[in-house]
């Protein structure tokens, strides 16, 4: 068969490829005259500015199309995400350690949850309406200014004891620490079909073992006059309705798995693959 | 034992063979002297020194036990195959080659970083662990196909070469045995006859009109007469030894073995030619080509953004993550699998079409081929002698000289005519084998030399049942052909019960005939044959020599017949005929007839000539042949066209000599063997640059090396036929070397590259037709391939530049090259040519490359970026009508990527959870795939034509194409639907109208590359043809 030598030293293959980087003899500049490059730049410019005019003409047809008010389709949110206040994951999820008698250990937790009420001071919820009736806040036309709708009001003291204005160290030096559950925003999403969604924390695994807890506001229920949320654009202040829980006997020096779900009607928590969907599950650990 | 010498009897005058001369030729003359000195002096011994020699007995042969004993030292009686490529070694090259470097280093990036992400304590480590075991297996698989593939390419060859067991006839115990010839040892007495291969190196003790056709080992393929006398010093040359694997043509013989397997002549030829190393074919170089700008671009690419992403402040180890991504996104996994898939079709394609191909790579080694060395006798011709002009009654008929020929239509109804078949069908020794009377008669096999073989099979058809006609007219003396008397003659009673006179028939060499003949029949009555009609037998013989005109070389294959009816009453029924003695006349006989035979060329090969003319394609043709000869039959078939000139047939039209003869003026040449020996290379490369039409004749296998080293110094891509063994190192040497399935030695088969199973040269040319559609074809299925590597590489690339969410995997994009476009790559093999492939120049192979650069640049920079788009567009489609418009995605990559983040906010305030993200970006990666797949599907339709469009081609005429297209949308939805819940696979159940999305942009695709191939047709040699025709 073929014996075709191409075999080239390595000085010779350098040659080559300077000779085609420069000719000198042809004048062409990596295979090309200077010439042809201009030429085939301007294609290629050409080229791409058409592209980027077709893609720039595809995503404004594409925004035309776009609800402003809303998304077309909330394919992944079923079901609302459920979040918690302090939040430090460690490389397993959620984990909260503190140490009382160490101020530093639990003064970041504290300082995070004060930073996080600071959008429920009444300065920060003046624009919002206060609420009174339990049940959903429906609002089929724009009654707010520019073209909203109102939201309801939700300031920090709702949250009584652990509102930090009572106790500006949310209870953590006590070894009794108040969290802050707070539920995803979905649009119009009504949860708990008319009866107001509370939370519940129990032990993971152990449902039976008492778990002494506070809620605020009272029963820990979210009340129905927040939900539904219509969007960003229609209620530009609206803000999460919050549930505080406080662990009265939580004891010490020993790291335990607590789970805290809301209970309500189209709201699951039994997805195996998203362990933030509908309940949040975190570990704690106090020592002394 | 009665030792009995024959001469044989044949109308052929027996020409002196140079023997050692052309055992020379196989073996630059250094070997020359190792061959002779293995010979032992075996032909020198007597019968009885022989018998003391090898222990063994002419009565009885070895005893059984004697010969196991031997066959236990020396071996059996084969040759050692040449010695293979270990499997294991086969099977890790397959591992190692091509792109699996670069895939076994992403692999390798993966475990590293799973065992950095490990010892962190990260939650997705195992993701790269995956994800290095799926690049391992990716490569693992593919190798392994590859590696089957090139096994079952091998097995079509040896099931090939191990088609029928010989049997030898052996006397062993004082038993004569059939025993298969492996089982052959020194010593053995064996017995062979007409029709039979030699089964070893043999001394011969007995023979009878013995002769054996020495063309697989020294290319000529006259017979040569074989006795038992000792007739020359070089055992090479003297005729009492016969060699393994030439055959015995006629007569019978006895002999005692002196060589086996390895040790015979053509076992030392065999490792000698073995001998001369492999390199690569022109296709594998451009593979390699092409695996070196694909591996440079996602090397450079991955380097450039690997220096990007650091700094920008990447992490190293998400760095290294990119880094893989760009790799296996750029890394076409599927195509070298796809390419052994479509020479492997074509392959099989050109079985069918008679081509075995041996080598796969060489399927497409035949298409570029520029130059084709081609033989005479077989190849160009049908190799068996046939009678082509007959004249009879003062006039010239023609004979039907082709494959299949059942009738003759010339004027039979002359009494000349019947008396002139009459002495062709009675004198005439050649016989049919026994048992044939179902085949047709061309093909039966018949005892006899070729000429006579040519007039038994012309009479029966004409007469039929020519043995019948033999039994009626019975045959009562008879003197064989001679040298001396160069006429063969007969005398048989006459088939008419009520005449008693008996016919004398003689057939000859014209001179010889004439000069005993007084009377030639005309209209069937004798006339007297004077001075006038002799002269108009000269010119009439002169003009069926002209018609004929190799008959001028060989005159012996004109045959003149007369015949005699001798008188009652001087020769009554009871009469005796004496050959010795003489005693009947041999003279004033009366003149028949004349007929003139030829190996007549096959009559595909003028067109298959002409074909490789118009295709750019030299045809040399190489002979033994006498240059008359030669030039006639090259004329014939085209090789030298009917306008063309020699510098002596210019010389003779202006009667000048020939010194004076401008050379450049003649396009033909015939080059003869003896003056090749004296040219010098630069000679031999002036005469293959100025001359287009060449025949060399009267050459030795030896110089088929010189000439094929001849062309390959003008850069020629040269295939090269051949069937002896002496011509094993040319067919080595060529670029590719074709065999001959039917006259082919085993060993010419070994070294060849590519077995022609009917021996016709215009398999040749189907073969060519076939080797540049797959290098067009192959064209295609890489500009299709390589297209999507583009739009699987600018997510990472926008991902990494902007930090928008992921937009394809890299589990998703193997799913796209070793998944979706795996069948659709094959089917453009399947494409037709789109023009006439044949009236198209050899490709050079310097500068017509595989991959040019326009079909990288097209794909890449073109139609890869307007896939992209075209993904894109669906991928913010997707995304927006789920919450987050493009604007919002933009820089959100570390929040998004973030699991301490659960309650990430959208373009409407949503919150969402990782995993809610993580599903979107599924999503997001199933969008992308969908979108390359229906963008590839107008991609596969584009690149059916790279000229021509696509309505001129048509959309439904390579049906595999549409195969390809739904296997490609039905692999989309079932990994979509099927599997869309297996969350490993990081597929998701797509809405039904994101797959439209990309719809707007395969119609721009194919109507921006119909405008491309309307502009390359429109202006051919613009700047838009240099720039946009691959």
């Amino acid at each position: 068969m073929a014996t075709l030598n191409e075999k080239k030293t390595c000085s010779e293959r350098m040659a080559d490829f300077r000779r085609f980087v420069w000719n000198p003899e042809t004048k062409l500049f990596l295979g090309r005259s200077l010439i042809n490059w201009v030429w085939i730049s301007l294609y290629y410019v050409a080229f791409y500015v058409v592209m980027s005019g077709v893609f720039a003409l595809s995503i404004y047809c594409l925004m035309r199309t776009i609800n402003p008010y809303e998304p077309d389709y909330q394919d992944q949110l079923k079901s609302p995400g459920v979040t918690i206040r302090p939040d430090v994951y460690g490389s397993r999820g959620l984990q909260i350690y503190y140490n009382v008698s160490d101020n530093k250990t639990w003064e970041g937790l504290v300082t995070t949850l004060h930073t996080f009420l600071t959008a429920y001071t009444p300065a920060a919820q003046h624009l919002n309406i206060n609420c009174t009736n339990n049940t959903y806040f429906i609002q089929e036309t724009f009654d707010g200014p520019n073209k909203t709708k109102l939201s309801c009001k939700f300031t920090s003291d709702m949250l009584q004891n652990c509102s930090g204005i009572t106790d500006p160290t949310f209870g953590y030096p006590e070894g009794k620490p108040c969290f802050i559950i707070k539920m995803n925003r979905i649009i119009k999403f009504y949860p708990g079909r008319g009866i107001a969604p509370r939370v519940n924390c129990t032990y993971v695994g152990e449902e039976s073992r008492p778990l002494e807890v506070d809620y605020y506001p009272v029963n820990g229920t979210f009340n129905l006059h927040y939900f539904p949320y219509y969007g960003k654009k229609a209620q530009p202040s609206y803000s999460n309705p919050l549930v505080a829980v406080k662990f009265l006997n939580i004891t010490k020096n020993v790291e335990l798995k607590i789970v805290c779900k809301i209970i309500g009607a189209g709201i699951t928590f039994d997805n195996v693959y998203d362990p933030y969907e509908g309940k949040v599950e975190f570990k704690l650990k106090i020592e002394d | 034992m009665k030792v009995g010498c024959h001469a044989s009897s044949s109308i052929h005058a027996p020409r002196p063979r140079q023997f050692g001369d052309k055992m020379s030729a196989v073996c630059c003359c250094a070997h020359c002297d190792f061959l002779s000195l293995g010979m032992q002096d075996d032909h020198r011994l007597s019968t009885s020194e022989l018998e003391k020699k090898y222990g063994t007995s002419i009565d009885k042969g070895l005893s059984s036990a004697r010969a196991a004993e031997i066959l236990a030292r020396d071996g059996p009686n084969a040759l050692t195959p040449p010695k293979a490529t270990p499997e294991i070694v086969k099977f890790l090259k397959q591992m190692i080659g091509g792109f699996s470097i670069l895939l076994w280093i992403g692999a390798a990036f993966s475990w590293i970083s799973f065992g950095i992400q490990l010892a962190q304590g990260v939650d997705s480590a195992f993701d790269n662990l995956y994800l290095g075991v799926v690049l391992a297996l990716v490569v693992i698989l593919t190798g392994i196909f590859a590696y089957y593939q090139e096994a079952k390419s091998t097995n079509i060859m040896a099931s090939f070469s191990k088609m029928i067991p010989q049997q030898a006839l052996v006397l062993r115990d004082a038993e004569k045995k059939e025993l298969p010839a492996d089982q052959l040892v020194v010593g053995d007495i064996v017995e062979i006859k007409g029709g039979d291969r030699i089964p070893a190196d043999i001394r011969l003790i007995f023979t009878q009109g013995c002769k054996v056709d020495n063309s697989s080992l020294t290319g000529e393929s006259e017979p040569q007469s074989r006795s038992c006398d000792f007739t020359h010093e070089n055992p090479l040359e003297t005729r009492n030894i016969a060699f393994y694997s030439t055959t015995c043509v006629e007569g019978t013989a006895t002999g005692i073995v002196i060589n086996t397997g390895d040790r015979t002549i053509i076992g030392r030829i065999a490792s000698l030619a073995s001998g001369v190393g492999n390199e690569k074919t022109p296709i594998a170089i451009e593979i390699e080509h092409f695996v070196y700008l694909v591996a440079g671009v996602a090397i450079s690419i991955g380097v450039l953004f690997f220096i990007i992403s650091v700094s920008m402040r990447y992490k190293i180890l998400d760095s290294i993550i990119f880094l893989i991504g760009i790799i296996v996104a750029n890394v076409p996994e599927g195509l070298l699998a796809t390419v052994t898939v479509s020479l492997s079709l074509t392959a099989k394609r050109m079985a069918k079409k008679n081509c075995l191909v041996k080598n796969l790579e060489a399927v497409e080694t035949l298409g570029s081929t520029s130059i084709i060395c081609s033989d005479k006798t077989g190849t160009l011709t049908q190799n068996r002698m046939t009678v082509a002009h007959l004249w009879f009654d003062n006039q010239i008929y023609s004979a039907d000289t082709s494959e299949d020929q059942t009738t003759q239509s010339f004027d039979q109804s002359s009494p000349s005519w019947a008396a002139l078949s009459k002495i062709v069908t009675l004198c005439n020794r050649a016989e049919f084998r026994p048992g044939q009377e179902n085949l047709p008669i061309m093909k039966r096999v018949v005892v006899g030399d070729a000429s006579e073989t040519a007039l038994l099979k012309f009479s029966e058809v004409i007469l039929g049942d020519v043995m019948n006609i033999r039994a009626q007219n019975k045959k009562v003396a008879e003197i064989p052909f001679n040298s001396t008397n160069k006429f063969q003659l007969s005398i048989h009673e006459t088939d008419d019960p009520h005449d008693k006179r008996f016919l004398l028939v003689m057939k000859g060499a014209p001179e010889r005939i004439l000069e005993r003949c007084s009377t030639i029949m005309i209209n069937g009555k004798e006339e007297p044959l004077d001075s006038e009609k002799a002269e108009a037998f000269q010119t009439r013989g002169k003009m069926l020599n002209a018609r004929a005109p190799w008959g001028r070389a060989n005159p012996d294959v004109l045959s003149s017949f007369c015949h005699l009816y001798l008188p009652e009453n001087e020769f009554p029924e009871t009469f005796q005929f004496d050959t010795d003695s003489m005693n009947f006349p041999t003279s004033n006989l009366c003149f028949v007839g004349l007929l003139s035979m030829i190996d007549p060329p096959r009559s595909t090969v003028p067109d298959a000539v002409s074909k490789c003319r118009s295709a750019g394609i030299k045809v040399i043709m190489v002979t033994g042949d006498h240059p008359i000869t030669a030039k006639a039959i090259a004329k014939s078939v085209g090789i030298i066209s009917a306008t063309s000139e020699t510098v002596e047939d210019i010389a003779k039209r202006l009667n000048i000599p020939v010194e004076q003869v401008n050379r450049r003026e003649a396009t033909a040449a015939v080059v003869n063997g003896m003056e090749l020996k004296e040219m010098s290379a630069e000679q031999l490369d002036e005469i293959l640059r100025e001359h287009a039409e060449i025949v060399f004749a009267r050459t030795s296998p030896q110089q088929k090396l010189i000439i094929v080293e001849g062309c390959q110094r003008q850069g020629a891509v040269v295939a090269v036929t051949g069937d002896g063994v002496n011509d094993s190192p040319a067919l080595k040497k060529a670029d590719i070397g074709i065999a001959m399935g039917i006259a082919g030695s085993d060993a010419a088969k070994n070294a060849a590259d590519m077995v022609l199973l009917d021996d016709n040269f215009a398999s040749i040319v189907t073969g060519v037709e076939e080797g540049r559609l797959i290098f067009d074809n192959l064209k295609k299925t890489i500009a299709y391939t390589l297209t999507k590597n583009i739009a699987e590489l600018c997510p990472f690339l926008i991902y990494i530049i902007a930090s928008i969410p992921m937009p394809i995997g890299t589990i998703t994009i193997l799913f796209i090259d070793l998944g979706t476009d795996i069948i659709p790559s094959v089917a453009l093999a399947y494409e037709k040519a789109e023009s006439d492939i044949m009236n198209r120049r050899p490709r050079n192979k310097r500068r017509d490359r595989l991959v040019n650069e326009q079909l990288a640049v097209y794909s890449y920079l073109q139609i890869g970026i307007m896939q992209s788009v075209g993904a894109f567009v669906t991928y913010f489609t997707v995304y927006a009508e789920q919450g987050f418009l493009p604007s919002t995605l933009l820089g959100v990559r570390v929040d998004w990527e973030s699991n301490a983040i659960n309650d990430f906010e959208d373009s409407y305030g949503q919150q969402w959870t990782k995993y809610q993200r993580t599903y979107l970006q599924w999503t997001g990666y199933t969008a992308f795939f969908v979108s390359i797949t229906i963008q590839q599907v107008a991609d596969l339709i584009i690149r059916k034509t790279r000229r021509n469009s696509i309505f001129r081609q048509g959309l439904f005429r390579n049906k595999v194409i549409w195969v390809g297209i739904f296997s490609q949308i039905g692999i989309a939805l079932i990994l979509t639907y099927g599997l869309g819940h297996v969350t490993a696979l990081n597929f998701t159940p797509l809405r039904f109208q994101y797959w439209f999305v990309a719809v707007p942009f395969a119609i721009l695709i194919w109507v921006y590359d119909e405008i491309r191939k309307l502009l390359i047709r429109r202006y051919p040699g613009s700047w838009w043809d240099k720039n946009m025709y691959y």
